[in-house]
């Protein structure tokens, strides 16, 4: 392995692993006042958001712009998972609605 | 560390796994072509294990710059698990630095996200977090030198694949839709994360929503919602709380976490 890709890779591991390594390692250590822990329970809800929503709308490049094919494919998912609640139920009709999509757009 | 939690994480890794495991075949191919090992593509999906900052670097070790500024990069891109680790920590008090350091070290947005989706099924069990993580982890370093070593055995943009991983997040986040309030809770941070992201560069867009909307959330449940912290003395408005959310344990959580200290 080359030098410089052993730092490349050295590098990425340390600076990954301290954010997810710090506030387990702190914060259950320490008592939070209960509006910070109520906060956080929002956090799961708003990451999730915040992970879904621009992948609807916004191109590979990061430009705003609708984006038909995964939004054909996420609204039946959305629906699925309300009324099923279930996640292989609504990963492979999600996969399979894409890839039926696929052959039409 | 207990076997039957481990073994219902590692059942509750599947969905990943399929995610992880074409995506991790993708990783591998780029990566060969952009020159590194198999050996290498391999160890940093051992050691770095980040989709999103894995094909970045690529990108860049391909556009030939150098590692410095692929490594600043890679720590702004997953600065965002800085959230997920602090709502992981609320349910891992009095463990063990070692079981903690190896917990958060596999810590990704989809292991995350399926935690999250049942909260009691964490709550002081390592085990179980460390199955889920660790099978993960494995489908990832699998899927890498998988593809490394072999070139894309399937066509990983066929078969609907790259929706595997947003069908799953897309689940996890009606999941999380658990009362009335949470609808718009989503739909808000929805709107501000695509504020967000058109107004500023990089993936600052999800750690600005999370601080945002978290912070609106603790102004309406003060609001609109009785407060359980007043009110978990009388036991009953909790057991209200409690009632048709099986899966949220968190108000005896905190309720706990008082006795203790």
């Amino acid at each position: 392995m080359e030098l410089d890709t052993l730092y490349l890779i050295l590098g990425m591991a340390l600076v990954t692993f301290l954010p997810r390594f710090f506030p387990m390692v702190f914060l259950t250590r320490w008592t939070l006042p209960e509006r910070v822990k109520k906060g956080l329970e929002y956090f799961p809800i708003s990451i999730l958001s915040a992970i879904v929503f621009p992948m609807l709308f916004f191109n590979g490049e990061g430009r705003m712009e609708v984006q038909p094919h995964y939004l054909l494919s996420a609204i039946p998912v959305f629906i699925f998972s309300w009324k099923a609640k279930n996640l292989w139920g609504s990963v492979i009709l999600g996969m399979v609605i894409y890839w039926s999509l696929g052959f039409i757009l | 560390m207990d076997d039957h939690q481990f073994k219902a994480g590692v059942k509750a890794a599947l969905p990943i796994v399929l995610g992880y495991l074409p995506v991790g075949m993708a990783f591998g191919v780029l990566a060969r072509n952009a020159g590194l090992t198999t050996w290498e593509a391999g160890s940093m999906s051992l050691l770095v294990y980040a989709g999103a900052s894995q094909f970045i670097a690529i990108e860049m070790i391909s556009k030939g710059i150098s590692w410095f500024p692929i490594v600043i990069a890679t720590f702004f891109i997953n600065l965002r698990h800085l959230l997920m680790s602090s709502t992981l920590s609320l349910y891992f008090k009095k463990n063990r630095l070692r079981t903690l350091s190896l917990l958060s070290a596999q810590l990704t947005d989809e292991s995350f996200a399926v935690a999250m989706s049942d909260t009691s099924k964490i709550s002081n069990r390592p085990g179980y977090l460390f199955g889920l993580q660790i099978t993960s982890h494995c489908a990832w370093i699998t899927g890498s030198v998988g593809g490394a070593l072999l070139g894309g055995l399937i066509d990983h943009k066929s078969y609907g694949i790259p929706f595997a991983l947003p069908a799953l997040f897309i689940c996890l986040l009606v999941f999380q839709v658990r009362k009335i309030h949470h609808f718009f809770i989503m739909v808000m941070a929805g709107l501000s994360s695509l504020f967000f992201k058109w107004a500023f560069p990089g993936n600052w867009y999800i750690i600005l929503t999370a601080l945002l909307v978290s912070g609106i959330g603790i102004v309406i449940e003060k609001k609109l919602i009785p407060s359980p912290s007043t009110a978990s003395g009388s036991g009953e408005p909790l057991a209200r709380r409690g009632e048709g959310e099986p899966a949220r344990r968190t108000s005896s959580l905190a309720g706990g976490d008082r006795g203790e200290k």
